[in-house]
């Protein structure tokens, strides 16, 4: 399946001669090691392809499979080592785009040898314009780059942090465990104590532990910074927004249910009619009716009716033989209680 | 017969009503009137489909406005082709209790592959080619060629269905996979394209996970349902793994080489086009100058590549000038490939970070990160404007492109792991680079924000409290129901050792032991001797199928099986394995029993059901464990336990306790069934893996089942089987496990429902 990496001088593979290393030189095309070395004994010499005047000291190995690549990154690096303008020294994204256009075009037409002279000497007239922009580019990093190597930073930061922290949780997890458990063999060696006790207390004590734990797991967590942001500023998650997170608690059966009772009034007076009443007995002869709008709202003249009747009713068989305080209570009560009366 | 549930009047299309189905539809309403997600666990057998599609659909009638439309996601066609049955059921029903036409479209989708009727393309088997072809019949360029030159091949179904289809919307009614078919055939119109377009006014829409969780596939199909949908993921137990599969890549060197290829096509086809054609070019080349998206031109049919990354992540700015003209982005392609085959060049296993590999990716061959975002979109528009109608080649290249978006795009979540040779062959050399997806919230997060109501349901979603902390959402209900039984129909036991009380494990140390497995074998052959018709066995891997049938052979157990029962295996080979299952079913169905040796996580685990006298019996010989040397697997634990707090040992227990209750569940399929299930691990006895089995297994699993040897375990089948075979018929079940509409609303029954809804 694999077609091995052949020496075009010499046609050695690499699958017969696995230590073979092919080399490329400026022009982009290879030759194993030991070719070179024939060729180029002394120093320098013609490309056995295109003829072209190499040193033998240029000579790299050659990283990718396509020697062209090796040739275009080659370019590509020399290149950007001169144009190395950034979106900052821009106005707009497009006049940048246009620029980076131009870099490319420069490279490829340098790789494919289109039209050298022209290129050469944009090369050239760029290098005069930009001489300044360049040298203070190369001293600075681009914001891109040092994104990355924030990111990086951090993951080794927290890598070599959490991984301590971890190993340590667990160990003194193990510890504990093991402890307890020689705790509860001593206990039921040496102690009086009723056996089914001793284990009793010691399983309230692990459960104890392991409710614990969770906690310290968290706090384990808090430790670390936690990043919640995407490169491109977009929320991991919805972490960010509620930092505790809500979550139903799973239903449990034996938890025991909540009973509505009936509240239960001290009335102290005749009972007022029922609610469902009020209107067979004409109490609302008295009232205005109810307009359209309040029953919408789901008003009914037989609330406010059944409420007045309640107020008035309420407290009439109240002794004053009680407690003073409970009288001044009664008292402050019932006299907001007469104005509503008025009112309605 | 017709509901109250909680008001609302409910259509239900069966006379008989199981309890936990009327509390499922409790809580599911619930939710809904809440506008938020849930998390709902019912045993499989019980009816979920049919009690989800009657509620939901009553509840789309009573409130049209708050809710408009049912997704429906379900994982294989069999199971779309059941739902489908479900929902015909029910509209029936609906018909002839109202007594007139419902006006409730539903439809199903699949692939091109199960809609397509054009007479040579459906021909194809595989779906990527089906893809291709139909891309090569119906893109727009060919279609405006076929205008200008009769000879160009088009495909008739889709121009009947663009000439006059969108006009006139397919009338109410369901349509499954074959309706739409047939409907196709009859009117000349595309299935596929009319379902697709279809989608957009339907009520009930049912297709697969990834029409909702690929942004590849996403993006095009599902962009443009409403947020007044609910949508439900069925049998989503795995759900997690279809999220990471989504935004996961995997590059080989074969891979590579074919890039190379593809590249090479295009470089031709560019130069050629330079020659002939140069307008079109110019053309692209402007619009990119513009920073104009495609989104204006693009037609349904060319949409074949699309954006791998979400949508909230594709950057809205003009593609950057270094790949701006074609012979550039071609250059730039070479290089990347070029880059990631000296990555494959290595001699030990490299894991790094998505920032990581793009400095790197910066410093050996200059390329930054912005260009490497645009890639995908790039190849796509230059793809469309070569006008290349056969995709198939191009599938490596374009798999590439997505890893460099995906890479350059997401930093965290994401990891890259390159491994030389696999594991179990460490000499051949076989160099594969995964990009990994570690995060399943990521693929997830925008169904969530999007949908007022996300119902996430399975028959085995234990332990509950770890869905939402994997995919990172807020379920306001979260449920799991058992199953009201008139009998003890399972028999759940957790057998620890054999008659010779060595202990019974799958653990790595003892697994090999020869005693371990004869105990296993032993257990099989007198659990075969006892029980009638099938027993399907469970294994951890292939591997130690393997391992263990060679073991049994030499220890003369496999002979004393076949005196008892015909013996199967499932192997990798799907079609080996579909022919054992098609002589298992015969062999069971007349009467001279069988076993079947499976795998779990294999394909009879996940989706084959074994009911009645098919699965009378299931061992899990051990604990289903993922292979925890894996490297992916430890990249995401450990990602799990950063930035969810999961600790390492939770999440493989409950990766493998649902596992094995998928597994056991397989024997289950209603009421009516009976099945013992065999727990054959010592480790199952454990509080922590016992208390991760389902609820509805767990509580039939008592204290004195929990540590049984061999021969016990034999003696309580034995009693128990004898009980089960006693005439079991309707009137049985009914008013306890099966109910009347009276017995429904019995004011007792009433209460106890009202008690499970709270107390469950």
């Amino acid at each position: 399946m694999d077609d091995y990496q052949t020496c075009p001088k010499c046609k050695t593979t690499k699958y017969r001669n696995p230590a073979m290393v092919l080399m490329v030189n400026a022009c982009g095309h290879a030759l194993c090691e030991s070719c070179v070395e024939l060729l180029f004994a002394k120093g320098s010499g013609a490309c056995p392809e295109c003829k072209c005047p190499l040193r033998r000291n240029n000579f790299r190995v050659q990283l990718f499979e396509d020697p062209a690549v090796d040739k275009e990154v080659d370019i590509r690096k020399r290149i950007l080592k001169e144009f190395n303008k950034r979106q900052e020294d821009f106005p707009s994204l497009r006049e940048y785009n246009d620029y980076l256009e131009e870099v490319e075009t420069i490279i490829f037409n340098l790789v494919y040898d289109i039209d050298p002279t022209n290129t050469n000497k944009m090369i050239d007239n760029y290098k005069k314009e930009n001489k300044d922009i360049t040298q203070k580019n190369r001293n600075r990093q681009s914001q891109e780059e040092m994104e990355l190597e924030v990111l990086l930073e951090a993951e080794k930061a927290q890598q070599s942090e959490k991984a301590n922290l971890y190993v340590n949780a667990e160990l003194e997890e193990k510890k504990q465990k093991h402890k307890a458990r020689e705790k509860l063999i001593d206990e039921l060696m040496f102690s009086d104590a009723d056996a089914k006790s001793i284990v009793a207390s010691h399983v309230q004590a692990t459960a104890a532990l392991a409710k614990e734990q969770p906690k310290a797991a968290a706090q384990l967590s808090s430790g670390v910074v936690k990043s919640s942001k995407f490169s491109s500023g977009v929320q991991i998650g919805l972490r960010g927004q509620h930092t505790n997170s809500f979550l139903p608690i799973p239903k449990q059966e034996d938890l025991p249910l909540y009973r509505y009772t009936a509240p239960v009034f001290d009335y102290d007076g005749p009972p007022p009619p029922p609610i469902e009443k009020l209107g067979k007995l004409n109490y609302f002869a008295n009232i205005r009716a109810a307009n359209i709008t309040e029953r919408a709202g789901g008003y009914t003249e037989a609330m406010s009716c059944c409420r007045a009747l309640q107020e008035a009713l309420g407290g009439l068989f109240y002794s004053p033989q009680l407690t003073h305080k409970a009288a001044v209570l009664a008292t402050n009560a019932s006299t907001p209680d007469t104005d509503d009366m008025e009112t309605t | 017969m017709k509901l109250n549930v909680d008001g609302l009047l409910v259509y239900f299309p069966y006379d008989y009503i199981y309890p936990e189905q009327f509390s499922y539809m409790l809580e599911l309403k619930r939710a809904l009137d809440a506008k938020g997600h849930c998390l709902l666990e019912m045993p499989s057998g019980t009816g979920k489909t049919t009690t989800l599609l009657s509620l939901i659909v009553a509840y789309m009638k009573a409130h049209p406005l708050d809710l408009t439309k049912l997704v429906y996601c379900s994982r294989t066609v069999p199971e779309l082709e059941k739902v489908m049955e479900e929902l015909r059921k029910l509209m029936n029903y609906y018909e002839k209790e109202m007594g007139m036409e419902q006006n409730i479209l539903g439809l199903a989708l699949s692939s091109r592959k199960n809609l397509c009727i054009h007479p040579s393309v459906s021909k194809e088997r595989e779906g990527k080619v089906v893809d291709g072809r139909c891309y090569s019949l119906t893109a727009s360029f060919v279609r405006a060629r076929h205008a200008a030159d009769d000879a160009v091949p088009i495909c008739e179904f889709y121009e009947g269905f663009d000439a006059h289809g969108k006009e006139f919307p397919l009338p109410p009614g369901v349509y499954n996979l074959d309706d739409l078919k047939e409907y196709g055939q009859t009117k000349r119109w595309c299935p596929y394209f009319l379902a697709r377009h279809t989608i957009t006014h339907a009520n009930i829409v049912v297709y697969s996970y990834h029409y909702l969780l690929d942004p590849k596939i996403a993006e095009v199909v599902s962009k443009e349902i409403s947020k007044s949908s609910v949508v439900v993921f069925d049998e989503a137990h795995n759900i997690d793994n279809v999220c990471i599969d989504s935004m996961s890549v995997k590059i080989t060197k074969r891979l590579l080489d074919k890039c190379s290829n593809s590249i090479t096509i295009l470089e031709t086809t560019i130069s050629k086009m330079k020659e002939n054609d140069s307008k079109r070019l110019e053309k692209e080349y402007k619009r990119l100058v513009e920073g104009l998206r495609d989104a204006t031109i693009a037609r349904e049919t060319d949409m074949a590549l699309v954006n791998p990354v979400l949508p909230s992540e594709i950057l809205e700015e003009a593609v950057p000038g270094t790949i701006r003209t074609a012979e550039h982005f071609v250059a730039f392609l070479k290089r990347v490939v070029e880059y990631i085959k000296t990555r494959l060049r290595v001699q030990h296993v490299v894991q790094e970070s998505p920032a990581g590999f793009l400095r790197d990716i910066h410093t050996k061959v200059c390329i930054d990160r912005k260009p490497l975002r645009f890639t995908a979109e790039r190849l796509a528009s230059l793809i469309r404007t070569l006008e290349i109608s056969d995709l198939t080649d191009f599938s490596p290249l374009v798999t590439v492109s997505h890893f460099a978006t995906l890479v350059s795009t997401y930093t965290k979540g994401f990891t890259i792991i390159i491994e030389p040779f696999e594991d179990r062959a460490p000499t051949v050399s076989n160099p594969i680079l995964y990009f990994s997806c570690l995060d399943s919230s990521i693929a997830i997060k925008p169904v969530f924000n999007r949908f007022q109501t996300v119902v996430i349901t399975s028959g085995t979603l234990s332990p509950l409290d770890m869905y939402p902390k994997i995919l990172d959402f807020h379920p306001v209900i979260m449920t799991s129901f058992t199953m009201t039984l008139a009998r003890q129909c399972i028999l759940p036991m957790i057998v620890s050792k054999g008659n010779d009380q060595v202990a019974m494990s799958s653990r790595y140390e003892t697994r090999e032991d020869t005693a371990v497995i004869r105990n296993y074998g032993n257990l099989l052959v007198e659990i075969a001797a006892a029980v009638p018709d099938g027993i399907v066995c469970f294994f951890t891997s292939y591997l130690y199928l393997e391992t263990i049938v060679s073991s049994w052979y030499d220890q003369g157990i496999i002979d004393q099986l076949q005196r008892h029962k015909l013996l199967f295996i499932e192997t990798q080979d799907a079609a080996e394995t579909s022919l054992a299952l098609i002589n298992y079913i015969k062999a069971c169905d007349n009467g001279r029993g069988a076993v079947l040796l499976s795998v779990a996580r294999g394909k009879v685990s996940e989706g084959i059901d074994f009911d009645h006298h098919l699965g009378r019996a299931v061992l899990m010989f051990g604990i289903p464990y993922v292979y925890t040397q894996s490297r992916i697997l430890r990249a995401r634990l450990e990602y799990l336990r950063d930035q969810f707090q999961i600790r390492e040992n939770d999440f493989l227990t409950f990766d493998a306790m649902r596992h094995a209750a998928q597994c056991l569940g397989r024997c289950m399929r209603g009421k009516t069934d009976y099945g013992i299930m065999v727990l054959a691990d010592k480790r199952f006895s454990r509080a922590d893996k016992r208390s991760k089995l389902p609820k509805w297994i767990q509580e039939h699993l008592k204290d004195t089942n929990c540590n049984l040897s061999t021969e016990e375990c034999v003696q309580i089948c034995k009693r128990w089987l004898r009980q089960m075979a006693q005439p079991f018929s309707r009137e049985d079940q009914l008013g306890i496990s099966l109910l009347t509409l009276e017995q429904l609303q019995s004011e007792e029954m009433q209460k106890k429902i009202q008690q499970r809804a709270q107390g469950v």
